[in-house]
C-alpha cells in the first residue's frame, strides 16, 4: 500500500518535471509529418490548379482560334489537355496510394507543375510572334495572371512553384529579348524580377506553411502529453483517495476497538493530562469522560504513594519512551474505593522521535487477584485440613495393621487393610491434584541435585516391590545398570518412578515381569519400565498424558489410581528438562521411559 | 553418629488423634520412651524436664508454630543442642531448607506410617554428627 502510493509520488515528479526540461515547442513536431502536410497542402490545391488552367486555356484557344495557325492552336490545347489529364491522375493516385514515403510523391508533383509551366512558356513563346499587338498584351496578362496565380497553389513548396514560374517566364523573356523593339527588351528585364519578386513571397509564404505545421503537430505532441499527464493526475488521486477512505475506515475501526474493548482506554499526553479516554475507562474508575479530560490521569487515578506512575517514574518514563506492560498499580476510583489495575503503557512516537502521546490500556484486576487469593487459600486448607484427619485415618489403621498392638481375626484384618489402602488412596488422589494445581499456577519449584540414576532405580524397585507384589507382579532390573548421573529432584524423581512401576504392575497380568532398565541414550540418561500387559489401545493413546485420562473407568475402580498420575510424570520430567513418552513392546505390553540430560555431559558443554 | 541409641523422644503436638498415634509407633513398634507435650508454651520447660535424646516438633500449632518454636529453642541454652526433626505437612522445600540451615535436622512429612516412623527418626539419628 505504501510501497504503491511511494511509486504513485515517483511518477508524479517524473512527469511534472519533463515539460520543464524539454525543447522549444515548434521543435517539439515531428519533421516528417511536418513535410507530410506540406505535400498534401500541394495536392489539394491541385484540382483547382488543374481547372483554372483549362478554363485559361480555353479561353486562349478561343481567343487565338482563327489567326492563321490554328494547326499549332489545336496542338497546344491537346498538350495542355494531356497535361491537366496527367496531372489530375496523379492526384487521384495520391489519394489513393499515399503512404509514408513523400519524397516521390514531391518529385511527381514537381514534374506535373514543370510540365503545367512549360506548356504556358510554350505558349508564350509560340504564339506571342505571330499574333496582333491586342493578342500580344493579351497573352502577356495571360502568362504574368498564370504567373500570379501560382502563388497560392505551388508555394506550400516553394521550388516547385519556381520550377513552375521558370518554366513559363524563361521562354517568354527570350522571346521578348530577342523580339527586336527597345521596350519589349525592357519588358524581359522587368520580367524575370516580376518572377523573382513572386518566387519571395511564394517562399515566404512556403514558410508560413511550414511553421503553421510545425506548430499544429507540437501543440498536438504537448496536448497528447498534457492528456496523459491528467491521466496519470487522475489515477493518482483516485489512489489517494482510496488511501484516505481505507485511513478513515481503520481509523473509524480503531475508534471502535477503543470504544467497545472491555478494558479501560485513555490516550494522554506527555504530561499525563488525559486527551482521550473509552467508555470503559468510565465504567472502570466512575468519572464521566467530561470530568477527566484535560485532567491528569496520575492525580486524578493514583493515589501520590503509588511507586509506579507517579513523578520521577513518570519522567523516566517520558524521557525512555519505552513501553510498559504488566504493571500492577493501586488506582482510585471516584468513591475512593481502591482498585489494583494493570496497566500497559505504549508511548506514539512521530518520525523524529518526538513523543506525542501515551496510550494507556488498564484492567480492574482486584477481583481477580481476590478470586487467585481464595483459590489458593482453598487449596492451603485443603492440603491441610484434608490430610490431618487421614493421618489419623491412616496411621491408626497401620498401626492395626502391624499387628504390634495385637492380632485380629481374619475378616477383621481383611477389613482394616481394605481400610487403609482406600486411605492411602484418597491421600494419593488429594496429593496429586495438588500437584496438578501447583504445575498448572506454575508454582511447584524442583529442587535438583545430582544423582546417581543407577542408585535411584535400584532404590525405586525396592520401595514398589510391596505394591508389585499385591498384584503378584515381578519386578527386577534389567541387566547391569550403567553408573549415570543426572541433575534433578530426587524426591520428584522417585515419584515419577513409582507411579510408572505402579502403573506397569497394576496393567500386567498375574505372575507378569515388569522390568526396568538404565541406558545412556546419546548426551541422555534412559529409564525405561517395561510391562507384558496388553498395551495401549489406540483410542487413548493421544490423552494419555492428559488429566484424568484413563482408558477404562471400570479399571480405574478395580485398580485404584486417580488418572492424574501420567499427566504429573510428564509435567516433572519437562520441569527437570527431559522427555517422557512410551513405546509397544515387542512381544506385547508397553515400555514407558523418560530421558535426563546427563550431568557430566551438560557440565563438559557448559565450559 | 551418636554414641547412644535414640530412645528419649519429646513430641510437641496439639492434635491428641496423632499425639496417639505418634505415641503408639515410637512405643510399640520403636521401643521408644516418649514425652508428648500438647501445649508449645510449655514446651521448653517440658523438655528442660524430660532431657530427651532428640525432639519432635509440629508444623502448625496454635498460639506458636514450629518453626518459632525451634528459633526460641536455639536461643535457650540448656536445650539449644537438642536435634530436631519436624513432622509437617505443610512445609515447602524451600522453608525446609531454610530450617535445615539453622540446623533442623530433618523432616517427616504428614501423612507419615507409624509402621515406618521409629526407622525415619532413627536413620536421622544416625545421620548427626
Amino acid at each position: 500500500m505504501d510501497h504503491a502510493k511511494d511509486a504513485a509520488f515517483l511518477d508524479l515528479s517524473s512527469a511534472a518535471e519533463a515539460p520543464v526540461s524539454a525543447p522549444p515547442v515548434r521543435e517539439l513536431a515531428d519533421q516528417r509529418k511536418v513535410f507530410a502536410d506540406q505535400i498534401d497542402l500541394l495536392f489539394r490545391h491541385s484540382p483547382m490548379g488543374t481547372l483554372i488552367t483549362i478554363v485559361v486555356g480555353g479561353i486562349a484557344t478561343y481567343e487565338l482560334w482563327g489567326e492563321g495557325n490554328n494547326e499549332l492552336v489545336s496542338i497546344w490545347c491537346v498538350l495542355m489537355l494531356a497535361v491537366g489529364a496527367a496531372r489530375h491522375l496523379l492526384y487521384r493516385a495520391y489519394y489513393r496510394r499515399r503512404n509514408d514515403d513523400y519524397g516521390p510523391w514531391l518529385r511527381w508533383f514537381a514534374i506535373g507543375a514543370l510540365a503545367s509551366g512549360a506548356v504556358w512558356g510554350f505558349a508564350g513563346t509560340v504564339f506571342f510572334p505571330a499574333h496582333t499587338d491586342a493578342q500580344q498584351v493579351f497573352l502577356s496578362f495571360l502568362l504574368a495572371g498564370m504567373v500570379a496565380g501560382g502563388i497560392p497553389i505551388y508555394s506550400a513548396v516553394w521550388w516547385v512553384y519556381a520550377v513552375y514560374g521558370l518554366a513559363i517566364i524563361v521562354p517568354f523573356a527570350y522571346i521578348l529579348a530577342t523580339y527586336g523593339s527597345a521596350q519589349f527588351i525592357e519588358l524581359a528585364v522587368l520580367v524575370p524580377l516580376f518572377l523573382a519578386v513572386n518566387i519571395s513571397i511564394a517562399m515566404r509564404l512556403s514558410r508560413v506553411f511550414a511553421d503553421g505545421f510545425r506548430l499544429r503537430h507540437a501543440y498536438a505532441h504537448l496536448g497528447q502529453d498534457h492528456s496523459m499527464l491528467n491521466a496519470q493526475l487522475q489515477e493518482q488521486i483516485e489512489e489517494l483517495l482510496q488511501a484516505q477512505r481505507e485511513v478513515e475506515a481503520s481509523g473509524r475501526k480503531l475508534a471502535l476497538f477503543a470504544e467497545r474493548a472491555p478494558i479501560a482506554v485513555f490516550e494522554v499526553d506527555p504530561k499525563g493530562t488525559i486527551l482521550e479516554m473509552n467508555p470503559s475507562a468510565e465504567n472502570t474508575f466512575g468519572y464521566s469522560s467530561t470530568e477527566l479530560i484535560g485532567r491528569s490521569m496520575i492525580r486524578m487515578l493514583i493515589p501520590s504513594d503509588e511507586p509506579v506512575l507517579n513523578g520521577d517514574w513518570w519522567k523516566n518514563f517520558v524521557a525512555d519512551a519505552h513501553p510498559e506492560a504488566g504493571l500492577r498499580v493501586r488506582c482510585r476510583r471516584r468513591d475512593a474505593v481502591e482498585l489494583i489495575c494493570e496497566f500497559s503503557l505504549t508511548p506514539l512516537v512521530n518520525d523524529v522521535g518526538e513523543l506525542l502521546s501515551v496510550i494507556t490500556q488498564c484492567q480492574d484486576i482486584t477481583q481477580q487477584l481476590e478470586a487467585e487469593r481464595l483459590k489458593k487459600e482453598f487449596t492451603s486448607t485443603l492440603s491441610h485440613e484434608l490430610r490431618t484427619p487421614l493421618t489419623s485415618i491412616i496411621g491408626s489403621l497401620q498401626l492395626i495393621n502391624t499387628g504390634m498392638l495385637g492380632d485380629l481375626d481374619k475378616e477383621m484384618s481383611e477389613l482394616t487393610t481394605i481400610a487403609e489402602r482406600n486411605g492411602q488412596r484418597l491421600l494419593d488422589l488429594i496429593n496429586d491434584l495438588l500437584d496438578i494445581d501447583k504445575i498448572e499456577s506454575g508454582k511447584l519449584t524442583t529442587y535438583p541435585e545430582a544423582i546417581s540414576l543407577d542408585e535411584l532405580v535400584r532404590e525405586s524397585l525396592v520401595l514398589n516391590r510391596a505394591f508389585a507384589d499385591r498384584f503378584g507382579v515381578r519386578m527386577a532390573l534389567r541387566g547391569d545398570p550403567p553408573a549415570l548421573v543426572v541433575y534433578a529432584d530426587k524426591k520428584r524423581l522417585i515419584q515419577v518412578m513409582t507411579n510408572l512401576m505402579s502403573n506397569a504392575s497394576k496393567f500386567s497380568p498375574e505372575g507378569g515381569l515388569v522390568e526396568v532398565g538404565l541406558e545412556r541414550v546419546d548426551n541422555m540418561a534412559r529409564v525405561s519400565v517395561e510391562d507384558r500387559g496388553s498395551g495401549i489401545p489406540p483410542e487413548f493413546r493421544s490423552r494419555i498424558f492428559g488429566r484424568f485420562a484413563q482408558a477404562d473407568s471400570a479399571a480405574t475402580r478395580q485398580k485404584g489410581g486417580t488418572g492424574l498420575g501420567l499427566a504429573i510424570c510428564k509435567r516433572l520430567i519437562e520441569l527437570m528438562g527431559g522427555r517422557i513418552g512410551f513405546a509397544d513392546r515387542e512381544g506385547g505390553g508397553t515400555t514407558f521411559f523418560f530421558e535426563l540430560p546427563l550431568m557430566n555431559q551438560s557440565a563438559a558443554s557448559s565450559e | 553418629m551418636p554414641a547412644t541409641p535414640l530412645s528419649r523422644i519429646c513430641y510437641v503436638e496439639d492434635d491428641e488423634d496423632i499425639q496417639r498415634i505418634v505415641r503408639m509407633s515410637l512405643e510399640r513398634v520403636g521401643k521408644m520412651t516418649v514425652h508428648v507435650v500438647s501445649d508449645p508454651m510449655q514446651a521448653i520447660e517440658a523438655i528442660k524436664v524430660f532431657k530427651p535424646d532428640l525432639v519432635m516438633l509440629d508444623w502448625m500449632m496454635p498460639g506458636m508454630d514450629g518453626p518459632t518454636l525451634f528459633r526460641k529453642m536455639r536461643e535457650t541454652p540448656e536445650v539449644q543442642h537438642l536435634p530436631v526433626v519436624f513432622i509437617t505437612a505443610k512445609a515447602s522445600s524451600a522453608e525446609m531448607d531454610e530450617l535445615r540451615a539453622m540446623g533442623a535436622a530433618g523432616a517427616i512429612s504428614k501423612p507419615f506410617s507409624p509402621k515406618d516412623l521409629p526407622d525415619q527418626l532413627r536413620s536421622i539419628w544416625g545421620a548427626l554428627p
